[in-house]
């Protein structure tokens, strides 16, 4: 009988954000003909070893100059037919070159679907299995996100369970025992793609408001702090797109976690620096978190600060200088020495959001608007398959497990019926 | 007589008579029981066959060369295929059947393929409970057989109810099996009671149709067979007419006379095929209500009431049908019954429809606690089946629920039960998309043949099926569209068969039914696959076993929220771990490195 080939799957590898350079992994039996296809290649050119360069087109526009690479079955990091496509980092392309993939029969990866595979077809040895820990761990001991953030993942996951149990009701007894559902799943179908967009956005924005802002009287070392951590520790990520680069503003990673660093003006909340101090507590909008710092810890926050940010970290400043006789609960840190660096990074990389958790939410948008989409078309079937896939995505974001065998029970229990 | 049979079999009713043909198949001598021999196969609730997902269950028989989905498609007098507009994974074949024609179909099946067939109650089991040595009769006192399957549907301490009126019988007109209940009970299985009820049968020259909505059947050539069209030259039409204030007052004024009511039933009912009566309870804001009236039979004079049953007094149901339009003179020619039995709790079934207190006696249908025609049928062929095959020492057969609805169906039966009679819909099936009714054959060959319960003529039409399928699918890889190749091509939207023989001639001369089925499953294999793929990965999470940790506080890959919350719950597996509120993926993989580092030589992850 047919051997159906395993699915394709395709995810950005590299961070996101402007970049000279990302790589799109794509993995599964068939990737080959499919970048074949979309890079009007001839016939078997990816077959084998191979690096091609070429051009991805959509609707005769050249959307990137890509090189592909290809290993075979057997060679790949996942064990499966794979190509990487190195192409330009800039976002908007990269997510063009997504959606091409999609189109084509690919779709976004799980998160660590292609670490899973390569285990699966054993790729990994103890040694990856071990370092692959260390990532694993690391994700675990991050609050994933915050308990409202939780808590609106669950009411969406409510409206997705409802709708599919209504799509499921009109499945088994709508011919028969019409029930009206059929008119309203519609309207309740659009609105729950309202809802997903809704908290694919708001998933984003927590990725993208991890901002944290140094902040403190003039002269407590702050720029010197933002130039520590940008420049020689942490990773230099990209701009954000938009904002002129004044030195001020930076993302990088600590710790595996993308936030964006802000360097302020002195906020004495006193004397000349009033207006520019206003300014910057004005700018905080409740998500950032501030580190506070200022010589020795001896000025703390003022009143507003610590009423409009997320979270405000107190540090003792220049500790090199005060020979460690900064206030004794807080943070001694040392731009120049280095002292207390570690753990102010540690801290930082506690801010919320994670990757995976937009790339879930745009998963979870993704199925229901296709769930809509074949409820247009009367496909009911493939509607409440979507759905059931937007629920999976949803339930692995709070950690309720994949188990979703749909309580029919539940699921049909106010539906009044006959034989 | 023989002095000891392969297989006896117990009942015989939708679930015996597949059970005796699937062990006759296996080349068993087998002897079926039945209190009254005439009555065999009979429909004793409503005259169809099929239905969402039972349709489908009706394919899966058919395709194990079963009797059901033949003497079907024999005495069909109206078909509907169900869902036609909402997607084929989820289309649902349905026949309204000559209900007399039907127990006579199945009667020559029984009685043509040589199995010995004794008119007995069956009151006991014979021999050790471990090891039984065959059942005790009424009259023909021991019979002696290597297997037995219990089939008895409701007649397990039957109870009929019907106002105040009570008596006993496991359908009107027939015995309660008594003694045999009480010998399971004494061999200490655990049992408990369902109940479940039947519509009054109108006269039908009392009717005025006129007055009814008239559904007519759909013209299609649909067969439930894998085999040729060959159609019933009869017909007939059904009827919709609708319940309104009127009936709803009635039955609320008769309420109190009802057994369930008045809590002399207690076993739960079927809450998806409900009594009227209870339906007036939980939603009185549905005053109009379709019944469909259907013919009990070619040109018969009863009309069967679908949708009102119920086990009110006789007088509260001659007021409840003369409320109906169309229904004003109406005559009952039976009125309706609640009836309530017995069935083996889930626990004492094993995943071969064996009770796990013996080696040798299986069960299958309301006995095990579902209801349905259909269901009993399934699990009949596959208890029938297993009784067969352990008779003559061989492994026995076990559908997947990745595979079939039977398979849905069982595991869901023996793994956690039902509180209330379980009847199959399709959003049981995880894997929906690939059990449709269109691919039965091609799904459940391997299995019918490597069990050996395919007679040789149904083998040879099914190789056909599959080779047919087989041709379309390469014709699929080998052409293209546009550089790509048509099985990818036909997974776009819209597609349909016509497309496909446009765009590659040479399947013109195809057939049809297998192009369609071949196409359907092009264009869900994607869903599918994910499917299949997270049904193994639960696999693989259930055979890890967590046994071996003495405390999750010291695991260093995990969370301290899923440290906590694993220490108190102690999980076995990891799958039971996984199905933990508050345990994130990320745990699991922590608990997967964890295991791995305490293995001192990990092997390239073999053991996954």
């Amino acid at each position: 009988m047919n051997s159906i080939s395993p699915e394709i799957i395709c995810a950005v590898a590299t961070p996101e954000g402007m970049s000279a350079l990302s790589v799109i992994r794509v993995s599964g039996k068939g990737s080959f003909e499919l970048l074949e296809n979309i890079m009007s290649l001839e016939k078997n050119r990816l077959k084998g070893m191979r690096r091609k360069v070429g051009r991805i087109f959509e609707e005769g526009n050249t959307i990137d100059e890509v090189v592909a690479v290809s290993w075979p079955e057997g060679k790949s990091f996942t064990g499966e037919e794979m190509v990487e496509i190195i192409c330009h980092g800039i976002p908007e392309s990269i997510r063009t070159i997504m959606d091409i993939l999609i189109r084509h029969g690919a779709r976004r990866a799980e998160p660590g679907e292609f670490a899973r595979r390569a285990l699966g077809n054993g790729r990994l040895n103890a040694v990856q299995i071990i370092a692959l820990a260390a990532l694993w761990d690391k994700e675990n001991c991050r609050k994933a996100f915050t308990r409202e953030t939780e808590e609106r993942c669950r009411k969406l996951l409510n409206v997705i369970e409802s709708t599919r149990e209504t799509v499921e009701g009109i499945i088994e007894f709508g011919d028969t025992h019409l029930d009206g559902n059929e008119k309203n799943i519609r309207s309740v179908l659009k609105e729950l793609i309202e809802r997903a967009k809704d908290f694919k956005i708001e998933a984003a924005s927590i990725e993208k408001s991890s901002r944290v802002m140094i902040m403190g009287p003039t002269n407590s070392g702050k720029s010197t702090l933002f130039n520590v951590l940008t420049g020689k520790n942490g990773a230099l990520v990209s701009d954000e797109p938009g904002t002129t680069r004044d030195g001020s503003t930076c993302f990088l990673e600590v710790s595996g976690r993308r936030i964006q660093l802000c360097d302020t003006a002195g906020t004495d909340g006193s004397g000349l620096d009033r207006t520019a101090s206003e300014a910057v507590i004005d700018s905080l909008d409740g998500t950032e978190r501030v580190i506070w710092m200022s010589v020795g810890g001896k000025k703390p926050p003022a009143d507003e600060v610590r009423k409009k940010a997320g979270e405000v970290i107190e540090i003792a400043a220049k500790s090199d200088l005060i020979n460690g006789k900064g206030i004794e609960k807080l943070l001694n840190v040392s731009s120049v020495s280095g002292e207390g660096l570690e753990e102010l990074k540690k801290m930082l990389s506690r801010v919320p959001g994670s990757m995976s958790l937009s790339g879930a939410a745009e998963r979870i948008e993704e199925s229901v608007k296709r769930s809509y989409n074949f409820m247009l078309s009367n496909e009911y079937d493939l509607a409440a398959e979507l759905l059931s896939e937007a629920e999976i995505e949803a339930r692995r974001i709070i950690g309720k497990g994949e188990n979703i065998q749909l309580s029919v029970e539940r699921a049909l229990a106010g539906m009044c019926v006959g034989k | 007589m023989k002095d000891e049979w392969d297989v006896i079999v117990v009942g015989g009713g939708h679930a015996g008579i597949e059970a005796a043909l699937a062990a006759i198949r296996l080349g068993c001598s087998v002897v079926l029981i039945s209190a009254k021999i005439h009555r065999i196969g009979e429909m004793s609730c409503n005259p169809a066959i099929g239905g969402i997902a039972k349709g489908t269950i009706v394919r899966e028989i058919d395709a194990l060369d079963g009797s059901m989905a033949r003497s079907a498609d024999a005495t069909t007098l109206h078909f509907r295929m169900l869902n036609r507009r909402k997607g084929p994974a989820v289309w649902g074949p349905r026949v309204q059947s000559d209900a007399a024609e039907y127990a006579r179909a199945q009667q020559v099946y029984i009685g043509s393929n040589g199995i010995e067939i004794i008119e007995d109650e069956v009151t006991g089991l014979d021999g050790a409970t471990e090891k039984v040595t065959g059942v005790r009769c009424r009259n023909n006192g021991s019979i002696k057989g290597k297997t037995v399957v219990l089939a008895a549907g409701t007649f397990l301490r039957g109870r009929l109810f019907r106002g105040d009126e009570l008596w006993k019988g496991g359908r009107i007109g027939d015995i309660s099996a008594d003694s045999l209940e009480k010998n399971l009970v004494e061999r200490m299985f655990h049992v408990e009671r369902f109940k479940t009820g039947t519509p009054a049968r109108i006269v039908r020259s009392t009717v005025n149709v006129d007055e009814l909505e008239v559904q007519q059947s759909e013209e299609t050539y649909f067969t439930f067979s894998f085999g040729e069209y060959q159609p019933n030259d009869k017909q007939e039409v059904c009827y919709i007419t609708y319940t309104d204030e009127n009936t709803m007052n009635i039955a609320k004024d008769y309420l109190h006379l009802s057994p369930l009511m008045a809590g002399r039933i207690e076993g739960t009912g079927p809450r998806y095929c409900p009594s009227y009566e209870d339906k007036v309870v939980k939603f009185p804001d549905r005053q109009r209500q379709k019944i469909y009236v259907e013919p009990m039979g070619y040109g018969s004079r009863n009309f069967y009431l679908n949708g009102l049953s119920t086990s009110l007094p006789r007088e509260a149901q001659r007021k409840m049908v003369r409320s109906l339009p169309g229904f004003g003179r109406a005559e009952i020619s039976d009125y309706g019954y609640a009836v309530e039995y017995s069935y083996f709790h889930f626990s004492e079934i094993d995943d071969t429809l064996r009770l796990r207190k013996t080696e040798n006696v299986f069960v299958a249908g309301q006995i095990c606690g579902t209801s349905g025609y259909e269901e009993a049928a399934g699990m009949g062929l596959i208890a029938g089946a297993n009784a067969g095959r352990i008779a003559k020492s061989l492994e026995p057969l076990k559908l997947s629920r990745m595979n079939s609805y039977i398979g849905v169906m069982i595991d869901d039966i023996v793994s956690k039960g039902a509180d209330e009679p379980y009847r199959m819909f399709s959003s049981r099936a995880e894997n929906r998309l690939h059990l449709r009714q269109d691919n039965a054959d091609r799904r459940l060959f391997n299995s019918g043949d490597r069990f050996g319960i395919l007679s040789e003529e149904k083998r040879e039409l099914l190789t056909g099926n599959l080779k047919e399928a087989e041709i379309v699918w390469n014709v699929l890889e080998s052409e293209t569209v546009d550089g790509i190749r048509l099985s990818k091509w036909c997974r776009r939207p819209g597609i349909t068969v016509e497309d496909i023989t446009y765009q590659a001639h040479t399947l013109v001369d195809r057939d049809e039914k297998v192009l369609l089925s071949v196409l359907l499953d092009e264009k869900y294999s994607g869903y599918i696959e994910r499917n299949l793929r997270r049904h193994e990965s639960s696999k693989n999470m259930e055979k890890i076993s967590l046994r071996g940790i003495s405390s999750y506080m010291e695991i260093d890959e995990i969370c301290w929220e899923a440290r906590e919350v694993l220490e108190r719950e102690k999980p076995e597996t990891l799958a039971r771990a996984e199905r933990i509120p508050g345990i994130r993926p990320t745990d699991l993989h922590g608990l997967l490195i964890h295991l791995g580092r305490q293995r001192s030589t990990w092997n390239n992850s073999k053991e996954e």
